[in-house]
């Protein structure tokens, strides 16, 4: 009788964990799919064979998409330029201000990003940041970058915000590399370039394929900072956000399904690569003996005495992209403080904006109510969903499944995932709810469940849980009690750590939020309308305080995280 | 001609306030195996890595060969390194690991070719050439290594506990092993464990290191016949401790040494002890002479046995004498009988077999701690 009361237990344990994966957070992910193809009559339409423009749509998603492909490229190659090094550096370095260094790579991970999107707009356009040693923008932003045709302040604002998946990967995999590898490869002759090049390099591949892919879907997504430094171009995601706007939903979900299937196929290259293994092996193409030599002798050259310019270049970027622009936008927001400096008109001033006629304090205390409830909630659902759901994925084999599908929320743009929570449960779809604090709380519910679960499994996997399990058991635990005060205790940090995570993303997310949030705006959509209405002093104002927000969280996940 | 030479090196760990290796002076000729043993944190394996330079001394010199090396990079000392995790690339198969020095010194293809397969034809895995590391075994994966570091061509092998991670059986084999190819190939070896028997079988001569410092160098038979202290005569091999006073001077090269409960023993003088010291005698347990009963022997001394264990060579018996002290005796278990638990016993033992040390400062438990 007790067994199967046990197994009863179990299975309905087991449903409600697959029920709730299903409805919070596959279906809103795949919905876009089914979507289209239900639909595929009014998509085609409306794509390729508009009674007015043709197929003017389908160009347009065309250009806007391999605009987006390829400056996520761009932005990957510049990231494994910058990162690897500091990776490297940060892994195997003992030095002061280390744990700073860290928190600044994080920092780039959890800030809203349209705040520093006008924070970076600020630094490097007009004459308010570094302009003002010139007397005139330093890079505006309709300049772009020469032969690949990328903005120059885009590519800024996406490698500040991607190259912390490239470093945090990288890192974490080279601090569990054994030295001993390099350190034998040293005494056999090999200098310490050379020995990157032969054993650390390759062994690291998989880390960066992973944190690569990562920081690929992340631009490939960016919303919230692109949307502010665009100026005249356009990225997928933003255009997806202006058809919905325009009620283009045909075009705009045709889009969203391309954006989805790119994220998935990049994940998938780098799963079936991966997969193999160790056994990616270099097709062993041989030099020639004498540029072989060559090299070699560069190689030990280089090992010398400047080896630490590599250092300092990454260093001298991290500052120009991201510490830069912080401390520019606080700076600024003391300049506008009571009158703009550039008119001289107070109307332009902070406390003009905030407090005067157009009043936008209230507007963003209404909005940080707003973000904070959707955060809280969406996290607090998320993670309701997410540790059980860590348990059937560890317990079951069909789990692995489960995990793979679930980290597609994770690399899919959010633009196109709020696309498709608004189509699902909007007016459109099921009509459940209208868009408005609840779709928003749904749709971030999508990304927060993995958000969670990732640091959580992660902390699974680290601790030997099954065995402190089965300990607890033969002392006479039940299985609950084996849960409750050996295997809990045991994820605590990793759950508080993706809580924190989900929590942030949540406040900072833009492009999803966009879609659907009606007229519950949270803090970063106005943060976007601020600058768009080009109420300039409020933006920098509300971008500040985002910023303040995001320390205070990163304040608290260093404190969850270290040991 | 590579022979070692180590003066004053000193070398400190977090901030000064954990002496690794503290003024350690050592001199390994060209040719020699020599071993570095101790305790785990003795500082052994910290002056190997230093000896590579993987470790950076505080200070002191270090001499390859008469070439001073304290201040080059591990790549340019021409050294071998075997270690004890064996440190295969994953990423390579054993033929890539085993010519990996050759090719990042640039070596001539053919010549890399042919040292790659004499290395490996040497370790008896030249058919294996194509696997990848994590497919070998244990002894398998130390044998490349092996082949590895002598593949770069190096003169002086550094073995950091390279038997340390391989199941006893073939850890006794692989020894044997590596002191031929040492010996065929004339290389000059150091060799770091902490299994003080491993030492004795592989190597010419020994240093005892403890908190740093290296407390005795010699042959084998010298730590074994001639302990310097208490800790290396209880390190190397095995001692019983007698605690006792010099009663008096007894002939030309003896003293008479009063231990508990009144029992007087002859015993070697070491010259500088006068009566009335207190001192230690070291005993090995296979130095006593052992029957049943009351017997008369040399330096008798009387007691019951309270435990007998069988031990293949051996059989061990823990007797404790009249005096309440307790003594491990142990007999080769083919020669003569066994006795058993509760019998009446004499043990007895001559004095050049019994070493005498002064009593140590801080008493005999403190100064026989392994860590």
């Amino acid at each position: 009788m007790r067994l199967s009361g046990r197994k009863l237990i179990a299975t309905i344990f087991v449903l409600a964990v697959l029920a709730s994966l299903l409805i919070l957070v596959l279906l809103p992910t795949f919905y876009l799919i089914s979507f289209t193809i239900t639909r595929w009559n009014e998509v085609y339409t409306d794509v390729f064979a508009n009674p007015l423009i043709g197929d003017e749509n389908w160009h347009q998603i065309l250009r806007y998409l391999s605009f987006s492909l390829r400056l996520s490229l761009i932005v990957v190659v510049i990231d494994l330029a910058f990162g690897i090094p500091l990776a490297y550096f940060l892994a195997r370095k003992q030095f002061w201000g280390k744990s700073l260094l860290e928190d600044v790579v994080t920092l780039s991970l959890v800030i809203p990003t349209s705040g520093f999107g006008v924070a970076t707009l600020l630094t490097w356009t007009g004459v308010s940041g570094l302009g003002a040693l010139i007397g005139r923008g330093v890079i505006e932003a309709s300049y772009v970058v020469p032969i690949v045709n990328v903005p120059f302040l885009m590519l800024f604002v996406h490698v500040a915000l991607t190259f912390p998946y490239i470093v945090r990967t990288l890192q974490g995999k080279l601090e569990d590399l054994e030295p001993v590898f390099e350190q034998a490869s040293r005494t056999l002759g090999a200098s310490a370039l050379t020995t990157f090049r032969k054993i650390i390099f390759p062994l690291s591949i998989p880390a960066l394929f992973s944190g690569g892919v990562l920081a690929f879907a992340r631009s490939l997504g960016e919303t919230g900072a692109t949307m502010i430094v665009a100026s005249i171009h356009t990225t997928a995601p933003m255009a997806i956000v202006r058809w919905v706007s325009e009620f283009k939903l045909a075009t705009a979900s045709f889009l969203g399904l391309l954006l989805i299937i790119a994220a998935t196929v990049a994940i998938l290259i780098v799963d079936i690569l991966l997969q193999r293994g160790g056994r990616i092996k270099a097709p062993r193409f041989s030099l020639m003996p004498k540029i072989r030599g060559k090299l070699l002798k560069v190689e030990k050259a280089a090992s010398g005495k400047p080896r630490h310019i590599k250092d300092i270049v990454g260093l001298g970027a991290i500052m120009l992209i991201v510490i830069l622009p912080i401390f520019v936008v606080v700076a600024s927001v003391g300049a506008y403080w009571s009158v703009d400096p550039d008119t001289g008109r107070p109307q332009g001033s902070v406390l003009y904006q905030l407090f005067g006629p157009p009043n936008y304090f209230a507007t963003l205390m209404d909005s940080t109510l707003i973000s904070v409830i959707t955060a809280a909630i969406s996290t607090y659902i998320a993670a309701c969903v997410a540790i059980p759901s860590v348990y059937f994925i560890k317990r079951y084999r069909v789990g692995r499944i489960f995990r793979y599908i679930l980290r597609i929320p994770l690399i899919v743009p959010s633009s196109a995932l709020g696309l498709s929570v608004l189509l699902l449960w909007g007016p459109s779809g099921f009509n459940l709810v209208s868009p408005g604090i609840w779709l928003i709380i749904l749709t971030h519910v999508v990304f927060s469940v993995p958000v969670v679960m990732e640091p959580t499994i992660a902390a699974y996997e680290g601790s030997g849980i099954p065995t402190y399990e089965g300990v607890a058991r033969t002392l006479g635990a039940s299985p609950y009690d084996a849960i409750e005060t050996v295997s809990l205790p045991m994820l605590k940090r990793g759950i508080l750590a993706g809580v924190i995570l989900s929590f942030t993303r949540s406040l900072g997310e833009t492009g999803a939020t966009f879609l659907v949030m009606g007229s519950d705006v949270t803090v970063p959509p106005l943060v976007v309308n601020m600058a768009e209405s080009l109420a300039t002093s409020a933006a920098l104002f509300s971008s500040a305080y985002l910023i303040a927000l995001s320390l205070v969280l990163l304040l608290l996940f260093r404190m969850v995280t270290r040991r | 001609m590579p022979n070692v030479k180590l003066v004053n090196v000193r070398k400190t760990f977090a901030k000064g306030r954990v002496v690794a290796v503290d003024q350690v002076n050592l001199h390994v000729h060209d040719k020699e195996y020599f071993a570095l043993v101790g305790p785990s944190g003795c500082g052994k394996t910290t002056t190997l890595r230093m000896i590579a330079g993987l470790v950076e001394p505080d200070e002191g010199q270090i001499f390859i060969g008469d070439r001073l090396v304290s201040e080059l990079p591990p790549e340019d000392r021409d050294i071998g390194y075997v270690f004890q995790q064996y440190a295969l690339f994953p990423n390579m198969d054993v033929w890539d690991n085993v010519t990996y020095g050759p090719t990042v010194k640039a070596w001539e293809d053919r010549k890399r070719e042919r040292i790659g397969r004499e290395m490996l034809q040497m370790v008896r895995l030249y058919e294996r050439a194509d696997a990848v590391p994590r497919e070998l075994s244990g002894g398998m994966m130390q044998r490349v290594a092996l082949s590895r570091a002598l593949a770069a061509g190096a003169e002086l092998l550094l073995l950091d506990e390279p038997l340390g991670a391989l199941d006893a059986k073939i850890r006794t084999e692989l020894r044997y092993e590596i002191r031929k190819l040492v010996k065929d190939l004339d290389l000059t070896a150091i060799h770091v464990t902490h299994d003080q028997s491993e030492a004795m079988a592989v190597s010419d001569r020994i240093a005892v290191m403890k908190k740093g410092r290296i407390l005795q160098v010699g042959t084998p038979h010298e730590l074994y016949m001639k302990p310097q202290g208490i800790f290396v005569a209880n390190f190397i091999g095995e001692s019983n401790f007698l605690e006792g006073r010099i009663v008096r001077k007894e002939g030309k090269a003896g003293v008479i040494v009063r231990l508990r409960g009144d029992f007087d023993v002859k015993s070697r003088s070491n010259g500088r002890l006068k009566a009335g010291a207190k001192v230690v005698l070291a005993i090995r347990p296979e130095a006593f002479e052992l029957v049943q009963g009351k017997e008369k022997l040399e330096n008798s001394l009387v007691g019951v046995i309270e435990k007998v264990r069988f031990e293949g060579t051996d059989i061990r018996y823990e007797i404790r004498l009249v005096n309440d002290e307790k003594v491990i005796v142990v007999r080769p278990s083919l020669g003569g009988e066994w006795l058993e638990e509760d019998n009446n016993v004499t043990i007895g033992f001559s004095p050049e077999k019994s070493h005498m040390f002064p009593y140590p400062e801080k008493g005999l438990r403190a100064e026989l701690e392994l860590e």
